[in-house]
């Protein structure tokens, strides 16, 4: 296990969640395979943040479940973006990048 | 927002369900997971263990997913609430303890809260209630009614007011309709009267000015109630006559039916505005009704100018009142007699309900510690404070919700015996009740109190260490420091407390005592009172007043003669007004001494055995003799006060007196001759059993001035049973028509006027009483909980070489410590000097050092009061001299009062 793994700062959870599923529908557990895969193994989400993360997500509409089959054909619950959640992932994004533009120009400047 | 919605019904109402999927979800992710380390070619076995180090809790999780959810406050609630119900059962006693100490300061507060409410809270059932104001002089401490002449010229100068009216107190007066007869209660009201009150009138309208003017017409307004019950709702009732005893009156209007007054009333009629001696006595109410805008002070200080300028201006007859004219709020005025007592039993039942709070807080702080292995374990498998936090409040919320509701079911199961137990002339018993505010109030006491045991649990168990306290439970030694500390000072509250509670009923107790030590002046031992009104059939001879007094003095004769026939009779006498029964008060004069007369005195007009019969004894001089029962005899007996008030040094007898005159001013119409003084006896009571002796002057039954015509018998008899029989028969065989009212032994009258303090010091009693037992209770459980705790402490002491005697010291004195500091604080408190923050304070200003609230009238003032009013005056439009008059320092008239008999026998 790589030691340079980084604790999420706060917010950032709900960022990546929606990031994962912009492409396709994923279950829990593929959206903290692709975190981590995508972060080479930096960012990694507890399974304690994960899922009650993925529930608020959903009683907020940004995101919705069904239940589907896995790719080694079991049963698993499915989480895809909602228009809402489109939205929302657009404006945390632009959010985001503002926020890590200034913070590196901060850091840069002085 | 919709999805929002859906997702948390679906929570609630699917739970298995929702349970189920999260279950199936955390699975899957495990199984995902252990199949990668598997392909990593770890064995199944280590990668299984692997993953659950990494997953942690799996209950954790699954909390807070559903926390996540949204729906697990309500859930946990009901959750909570299910486990409390659980946990309550599961110690019946605590439970039990809890519920009925709670109960018991819910309903005592809810009873007292109800009858602050309904006197003091509600407003009076009229319009705009605030505006109405009462008027009165505040002369010393006491606040008299105004005359016939200050009222017209306020009414004619004041500029404050919409409306100003003045009414007198009526009696009951017989309403003839046909051949039929029924007695109704009458008031007399002038004109303005209920454009006042702001009532509008059902049928027809108030009568106008010109039935208030003497010699004027006589209009009569019905209430609903006698429309309906005697006139058959006649609609056509407006403009008809009808007869209140012999008096004509015109019918101008009926009242809604919803309307009431502060007394029990069926008809007003027009009050005339005479010159009478009644008239000029302090014996009209006057209420008015602010102008829209004008506020009350802008009325006060008109209102005291208008008075200053009366007294400046008005011929020195009319001088009645002296002091300053005031202005009273009608609801403070009409309830300011029992705002003190209501305050004090209210503050006591407050006091009782933070004993009640400290000692449920006391309970539950102990059990919470004794739950600490519980909580550990909770705490250690994930549960976090506010989540116990809230398992404390539904527990508190369950218990302060069944004491709530037990407390509500007590308040009104006893609300109804509590107000008739009152002794009090209450105003608008009716207005008592349980309403929507007592039910708020008992409400906000019962969730407070449930807040409070809730926090006080938690804060038990903040700061448990979850690994030590696992290990044993009981791993301090010693008194832990953080809840002893709560713990005791919630024993030292209770203690101060009940202290304040059971010093303000031993007070009360104590002015009871010295109420009961009160010489009376007689003997009321084997004594029985019977009261007959003035009856109609007496008044045949109207125009002399003379001829009436001949009249009934001749009924009295003949019926005293059969009265003293019944066997067991010792002695009977006839009294216009009996001690504690009531007042007659008239302007008498030192014949000579027109300057420094004093005034107001209580006339008695008497049989010859009257002082006999009384036990009364004859200090100077002697008593009436039958010969002294002519016309011709102009002699009077004075009582000990009237002698040392007016002879200080000299001997009254010989000396002479002139009844109806006040500083050379001639109040009655005819002028009476001036009296000698043949004796001096004991003083007895007046009205008031709190006040001193007034200054009285007897004069024998044949001669005297024809007060109202109604007469009080004394009779001393050894027999009991039956004898109420016989007197009725003794007079209605010499008076067929005469009604008999408070037919009751002389006892029960004397006890009738303690009655306020009895119930006063009863209530306070009671409540003294739970307080200490409460306490007592709260005391036990802290110290055995407390003991409980050091258990293994003492062990060790005992271990040491300690003796059963250092642990018995050291557990009493611990406890006795607590108490001693308890009662310092109570003390301390209860001698508090301001009266806000001191009960005893409130109490001893109402009670103590020999003032005995003398401004209260005993519970029969209402009824005594009513004897002195001019029935016979006003059926025969106070043509003669109705004595009426109470000059100066009259006491304040009693509230009006419901219990007051009316029309019966």
């Amino acid at each position: 296990m790589p030691e340079s793994r980084l604790d999420l700062p706060q917010g950032t959870l709900d960022l990546l969640i929606l990031r994962t599923l912009s492409l396709r529908p994923r279950h829990g557990w593929a959206i903290s395979e692709r975190v981590q895969q995508i972060s080479d193994d930096v960012l990694r989400i507890q399974q304690g943040s994960l899922y009650p993360a993925l529930h608020r997500l959903e009683r907020r509409g940004w995101i919705k479940a069904r239940w589907g089959i896995s790719d080694n054909n079991r049963r698993a619950k499915f989480y895809d973006l909602t228009n809402n959640g489109k939205k929302q992932l657009e404006a945390e994004t632009k959010a985001w990048d503002k926020l890590a533009a200034a913070v590196a120009q901060v850091l840069r400047a002085i | 927002m919709l999805s929002d919605l859906n997702i948390r019904l679906r929570s609630l109402f699917r739970r298995a369900k929702v349970e189920e999927e999260l279950d199936d979800e955390l699975r899957f992710h495990v199984e995902q997971q252990v199949e990668k380390y598997m392909r990593a070619g770890i064995s199944r076995q280590e990668a299984r263990r692997r993953v659950r180090l990494e997953f942690g809790g799996v209950d954790q999780i699954k909390e807070d997913c559903r926390r996540a959810r949204g729906v697990s406050v309500l859930d946990a609630l009901s959750q909570d609430v299910r486990y409390g119900l659980r946990m309550l059962r599961k110690s019946p006693a605590f439970t039990l303890v809890v519920v009925v100490t709670l109960a018991l300061g819910i309903g005592v507060n809810s009873a007292i809260f109800s009858l602050v409410d309904g006197i003091i809270l509600r407003p009076l059932p009229y319009p705009q209630s605030n505006a109405i104001v009462h008027f009165g002089w505040m002369d010393k401490s006491l606040i008299p009614n105004l005359s016939v002449p200050e009222f017209q010229f306020c009414r004619d100068h004041a500029t404050s007011f919409a409306a100003i009216a003045g009414f007198q107190d009526g009696e009951d007066s017989e309403l003839s309709q046909g051949a039929t007869k029924r007695w109704v209660a009458s008031a007399s009201v002038t004109d303005g009267f209920f454009e006042t009150l702001g009532t509008k009138l059902e049928l027809g309208r108030p009568f106008g000015r010109e039935f208030t003017r003497p010699g004027g017409g006589h209009a009569a307004v019905l209430t609903d109630s006698l429309w309906r019950s005697t006139f058959g709702a006649d609609p056509d009732i407006v403009g008809r006559q009808i007869v209140l005893g012999d008096q004509s009156y015109t019918v101008t209007g009926v009242l809604p039916p919803n309307f009431t007054f502060t007394q029990p009333t069926e008809v007003f009629v027009s009050l005339h505005l005479g010159n009478s001696l009644g008239d000029q006595g302090m014996n009209t109410d006057v209420i008015a009704r602010l102008k829209p805008g004008v506020s009350l002070s802008r009325a006060q200080s008109e209102v005291r100018l208008l008075g200053s300028e009366f007294l400046a201006q008005a011929p020195p007859a009319q001088r009645q009142g002296s002091g300053i004219l005031h202005l009273d709020r009608y609801q403070d005025y009409l309830s300011s007699d029992y705002r003190t007592t209501l305050l004090m039993l209210l503050s006591a039942v407050a006091l009782l309900l933070l004993i009640a709070c400290a000692n449920i807080a006391s309970l539950l702080l102990g059990r919470a510690s004794s739950r600490q292995k519980e909580i550990s374990i909770r705490l250690s498998l994930g549960a976090n404070y506010a989540r116990l936090l809230q398992q404390f409040l539904a527990e508190g919320l369950l218990l302060g919700v069944a004491g709530g509701a037990a407390g509500l079911a007590a308040a009104v199961a006893s609300l109804h015996v509590f107000v008739s137990a009152v002794p009090w002339g209450l105003p608008a018993t009716d207005r008592i009740a349980l309403d929507w505010r007592v039910m708020s109030f008992t409400t906000v006491v019962a969730i407070g109190a449930s807040v409070v045991f809730g926090f006080a649990s938690f804060f038990q168990t903040r700061k448990l260490d979850p690994n030590s306290a696992l290990k044993d439970g009981r791993t301090v030694i010693g008194p832990s420091h953080g809840p002893s500390l709560i713990l005791n000072g919630l024993v030292v509250g209770e203690v101060a407390f009940s202290l304040m509670l059971v010093l303000g009923a031993s007070l009360l107790i104590d002015s009871l005592y010295r109420l009961s030590q009160i010489n009376l002046g007689f003997n009321p031992a084997h004594l029985v009172l019977m009261h007959t009104p003035f009856s109609p059939d007496m008044a045949e001879a109207k125009p002399s007043p003379d001829v009436t007094v001949a009249k009934i003095w001749s009924f009295e004769r003949q019926a005293l003669a059969r009265i003293r026939a019944i066997p067991g009779v010792q002695s009977a006498a006839v009294v216009s007004v009996a001690p504690l029964h009531g007042q007659g008060n008239i302007p008498v004069q030192r014949d000579g001494h027109s300057q420094d007369s004093i005034g107001g005195t209580e006339y008695r007009s008497i049989s010859s055995s009257y002082f006999s019969t009384m036990g009364i004894p004859l200090l100077r001089g002697r008593t009436f003799q039958d010969s002294d029962f002519t016309p011709s005899s102009h002699i009077a007996i004075i009582n000990e006060t009237l002698a040392r008030d007016w002879w200080p040094n000299e001997d009254p007898i010989g000396d002479r007196v002139v009844i109806g005159e006040y500083k050379g001013h001639q109040y009655l119409q005819i002028a009476q001759p001036a009296l000698q003084i043949v004796g001096v006896v004991a003083d007895t009571k007046g009205i008031l059993l709190k006040q001193p002796p007034p200054p009285m002057i007897y004069v024998p039954a044949s001669n005297g001035l024809m007060l109202n015509g109604s007469t009080d018998w004394v009779i001393r008899t050894s027999a009991t049973a039956g004898i109420d029989s016989s007197l009725q028969k003794a007079i209605n065989s010499i008076a067929p028509d005469q009604r008999i009212l408070d037919l009751e032994p002389m006892s029960q009258l004397v006890g009738g006027s303690v009655a306020e303090a009895n119930f006063e010091a009863l209530l306070m009693g009671i409540f003294g009483a739970l307080a200490l037992i409460l306490t007592l209770v709260g005391i036990y459980g802290v110290l055995s909980f407390q003991i409980a705790q050091r258990t293994q402490e003492i062990g060790i002491r005992l271990a040491l070489g300690a003796t059963r005697r250092d642990i018995r010291y050291l557990i009493v004195g611990k406890a006795a410590k607590m108490g001693a500091v308890g009662v310092l604080i109570g003390l301390l408190c209860a001698l508090c000097p301001d009266p806000a923050h001191g009960l005893i304070a409130v109490s001893s200003s109402a009670h103590g050092s020999g003032h005995f609230c003398g401004s209260r009238a005993p519970r029969s003032g209402g009824r005594t009061r009513s004897r002195i009013c001019p029935q016979p005056a006003r059926s025969e439009g106070r043509s003669h001299g109705s004595t009426k008059v109470r000059v100066n320092e009259a006491p304040r008239r009693a509230m009006p009062d419901t219990t007051r008999i009316r029309g019966r026998c």
